[in-house]
């Protein structure tokens, strides 16, 4: 805790284990019993029951809180306080620029009494902070964190005060703690000064937490904590970082699905002034440089002949993901909505969606410097998951993970990217054989065409009208590839789970209150990876069922927020919060004035893992041209930590939001993916940028989380709006008016 | 070779392949890390920076073309720390970085628009600066520009 060093070992010896937080632990160990359920002996058990125990955990894990898998609640690992009594956090989720330093910041400074200034935050590296094994993603970093860092920053405020008790001989109700410093009467010590007496530490249990009415930070619009480094252009991502004679490398990997070396000239790159080596092994080539220009220009002269052993085409990759194809998995059945379907096939209104394979193309290529020594290594990466990474790194080098040392940098942007497909084990392998550092990052043709991808997705939605114009029965089926699952299961787990519902069939199931309603992933494997991107599953999803919900409206002569309202009634507290959401929607887009002449109106909602985002959009449509000029966006959080910060993340959900549904999508042709830079893959820009408002509505229990559900909705309200221009109503993604 | 030029105001000199991309002659050769790689092919931006006044994609201009004329990098942007230039202290005003990446190619470009276009409409500005962010950061580069420029108008006239 003290600079010079963390007495852990005094902690160790002379402390019973410290008091954990209970509430935090009882919550992980309820997430490894739903992995136990599958995972454990039991499994052999329930098999023969496997359809109804796999909608079950479909279930449980869609209204799971995810928290954290955090290795120790220790403040010792958390805080260090530095000699000018500054107090650093070391984080265990990482900065991609959804602003969680901040929020953590704000979280630590409310228990500590701290100014906010005086709290720095950094990532925790893997050999001395903390590690969340779960890495940094689908949207949880504030809600699985929001009492943990408080009540480890509380029971840090007490050790001092402790400690400070203890230096002055009174007890510990003597002494009180604000503004970084320590009173007792007339004395006064700063945190700095009493840390560095302290030999012995007393954690004491965890200390209750101050009430939200005595919030100072939470709730208030807080500037960014890294606002002046970047606008300054410090070097603080993982490409920028450097070490003592480090070389760069560039590996050359196929542009073709599986394409393998037949011939390969390497004659021309080693001959090239500043390549010290080139090195093949096996399908592995990469050219080492003394600079990563002349990396990349031998890695270029590199001839090779491609052996392919089969020319993908896109039309093999939709017809693979396709309802009715592969492992069925239900996720929801309630009443009889299958039975319903299918006996009234006539009178059924049926639509289909699809939606893309993506890529996420964020701004900083993916790459790793690494440093392998004697039996150590030292990764420097900026990744969404380092603790995979020390793994990766350790199993690849043959060593045990306690001699891998991963520092996070800053993330140039991360959307599920930083999850899979990160070269670090590679370089480690390179910096092993060249017995330097190296620096090893994609170029953005890598980045598109040998990194992992949003699946692509199609959907089958059909529903029994009534006579009387009710809904009587939905069902959703939907077809993807996998994602996490497969990495966090195993074949075996894939087995069992048949589907993706934790990320690629998030958000499958029908929210609205029919009596009869099921939702079916349809389960196969593509021949690339496909993986986590911004909201994946509950992108998609939400595309099709509020594409399908607004058609409805249509078909029913109904007004969409009007039907909605009464798809989402009841007294219990989702119901209120829904309806709230629509009703300020309503409001604060002038729903029922007369649209402006000339556009197209359109909204959409979802529930994202307790969040509940809607929004209504505008569009105009000029030859051919979708333009989205107005968005009305509300976000419905639990308690917002960083208003500020919460309205960011929409703003950044409804321009990716719109960049998907105008522009993205990736195509597979002749044995490759169809994109190789961003000529090929057009991205939102400036002049995409619609008037925005966005508002907050919030509840009084814990944060829900802010990153990915605001882009749920934003597709679907497009497409919606489209069709109000147009009367061609577009299934599929990105949206074309023909 | 031996090219000469002139960054942020220092005189410099690189012995460098002609050909080498200005973007890593300045991150590489120069340890100035502010200028980012993001897609190799002046399609993105992201390594914006100025060459004589004018905003250039660095990753496509090879060094040669460099040679005895004036580089500014972000680095040499805003005369100190404290002292920001109109562009950086209005993406701090306006909040406009998210994770940051592109920010840098992002501010030279607008640092630049400022400077012709001293009161620029959004069609000036959507018009002229193509530069991509993932983030979701436009509304706020928009909105930050046109705070630039009021804050260099108001700046010039207090001279």
């Amino acid at each position: 805790m003290a600079s010079k060093k963390t007495p852990q070992d005094q902690l160790n010896s002379e402390q019973p284990h410290p008091e954990q937080p209970q509430k935090k632990s009882l919550t992980r160990r309820r997430f490894l019993q739903v992995g136990g359920i599958v995972l454990g002996g039991a499994m052999i058990a329930i098999y023969p029951g496997r359809v109804p125990m796999r909608r079950a955990a479909a279930q449980t894990v869609e209204n799971l809180d995810f928290p954290a898998s955090i290795s120790s609640y220790r403040p010792d690992f958390w805080f260090e306080v530095l000699p000018d009594n500054t107090i650093v956090l070391k984080s265990p989720k990482v900065e991609m620029g959804q602003g969680i330093f901040t929020g953590y910041a704000m979280l630590a400074a409310e228990e500590l009494e701290v100014p906010l200034s005086q709290i720095k935050v950094e990532h925790a590296a893997t050999s001395t902070g903390v590690i969340d094994s779960l890495g940094t993603g689908g949207s949880t970093s504030t809600s699985s964190m929001f009492t943990p860092i408080r009540e480890v920053a509380a029971t840090m405020r007490e050790m001092l005060k402790t400690a400070a008790a203890k230096e002055w001989g009174v007890d510990v109700s003597a002494v009180t703690a604000s503004n970084g410093s320590i009173t007792s009467g007339s004395r006064t010590i700063t945190y700095a000064d009493i840390a560095q007496k302290t030999k012995q530490w007393d954690i004491p249990k965890t200390p209750a937490l101050k009430p939200a009415s005595a919030f100072k930070y939470v709730g208030k619009d807080t500037k960014r904590v890294d606002l002046k480094p970047k606008v300054m252009g410090k070097p603080l991502f993982g490409i920028d970082q450097t070490m003592p004679s480090m070389l760069h490398a560039v590996i050359v990997e196929s542009p073709y699905i599986d394409g393998t070396i037949k011939t390969i000239k390497t004659q021309e790159a080693e001959k090239m002034q500043g390549v010290e080596r080139v090195i093949r092994d096996g399908e592995f080539v990469a050219v080492v440089a003394k600079s990563r220009y002349a990396a990349e220009t031998a890695a270029r002269a590199i001839e090779i002949e491609w052996n392919v052993p089969k020319k993908w085409q896109q039309t093999d990759i939709e017809s693979i993901v396709t309802v009715g194809k592969g492992t069925e998995v239900e996720v929801q059945n309630e009443g009889s909505a299958k039975s319903i379907i299918e006996k009234n096939s006539d009178g059924v209104f049926k639509q289909e969606y699809r939606t893309p394979l993506g890529a996420h193309a964020q701004m900083e290529p993916n790459g790793s410097i690494a440093h392998v020594e004697k039996d150590k290594a030292t990764i420097v990466i900026g990744t969404q998951a380092p603790s995979l990474i020390r793994d990766q790194v350790a199993k690849a080098l043959g060593i045990d993970t306690e001699k891998v040392e991963v520092r996070t940098a800053y993330l140039g942007g991360g959307f599920g990217r930083r999850y899979a497909k990160m070269n670090a084990a590679d370089a480690a392998k390179i910096s092993k054989i060249v017995g330097k550092p190296v620096s090893v990052f994609n170029t953005r043709e890598q980045e598109f065409q040998n990194s992992m991808y949003r699946p692509n997705t199609h959907h089958v939605l059909q529903a029994k009208i009534t006579s009387d114009g009710s809904i009587e029965a939905i069902t959703h089926d939907q077809a993807t590839p996998d994602m996490i699952i497969e990495g966090m299961a195993g074949e075996l787990g894939m087995t069992v789970f048949g589907a993706d519902f934790i990320s690629a069939g998030h958000g499958a199931s029908i929210i609205y209150n029919t009596t009869n309603r099921a939702a079916t992933l349809w389960h196969n494997k593509l021949p690339f990876t496909t993986g986590i991107w911004r909201g994946v599953g509950i992108f998609a999803n939400t595309f099709a069922i509020e594409s399908f919900i607004n058609e409805l409206a249509h078909k029913l002569g109904k007004d969409p927020i009007a039907l909605r309202l009464e798809l989402v009634a009841g007294n219990e507290k989702i119901n209120k919060r829904y309806i709230k959401t629509l009703e300020t929607l309503a409001e604060k887009s002038a729903w029922k004035l007369p649209k402006t002449h000339g556009t197209g109106r359109g909204m959409a909602l979802a529930n994202d893992r307790k969040t509940i985002a809607a929004a209504a959009v505008e569009v105009i449509v000029t030859d051919g041209v979708i333009r989205v000029h107005k968005v009305t966006h509300v976000l419905d959080v639990g308690i917002a930590v960083n208003p500020e910060g919460i309205r960011m993340q929409m703003e950044g959900c409804v321009m990716m939001g719109i960049s998907a549904s105008l522009y993205e999508g990736l195509q597979v042709k002749d044995g490759q993916i169809g994109a190789s830079n961003f000529h090929e893959y057009p991205v939102a820009t400036l002049r995409d940028a619609p008037e925005i408002q966005t508002f907050i509505l919030e509840g009084d229990d814990v944060p829900y989380g802010v990153g990915e559900p605001p882009i749920a909705p934003i597709a679907p309200a497009i497409a919606a709006a489209v069709f109000d221009a147009t009367g061609v109503m577009p299934r599929s993604l990105p949206l074309k008016v023909a | 070779m031996n090219i000469n030029f002139t960054i942020n105001g220092t005189k410099t000199s690189v012995d460098v392949d002609p050909a080498m991309p200005l973007l890593w002659v300045v991150r590489d050769e120069l340890g100035l890390k502010g200028t980012k790689y993001g897609c190799g092919k002046a399609l993105c931006g992201a390594c914006t920076l100025h060459v004589d006044g004018e905003a250039t994609r660095s990753c496509s201009y090879p060094v040669s073309e460099a040679a005895g004329k004036n580089i500014t990098t972000l680095e040499g942007l805003s005369p100190s720390e404290e002292k920001l230039h109109p562009i950086q202290q209005a993406w701090i005003d306006e909040q406009v970085p998210q994770c940051g990446y592109c920010q840098p190619g992002f501010m030279m470009a607008a640092a630049k628009l400022i400077k012709d276009i001293p009161n620029p409409t959004d069609d000036d500005i959507t018009a002229n600066i193509s530069n991509i962010c993932r983030c979701g950061t436009q509304p706020r580069i928009i909105k930050a520009i046109k705070r630039a420029a009021e804050i260099q108008r108001t700046s010039s006239a207090t001279l």
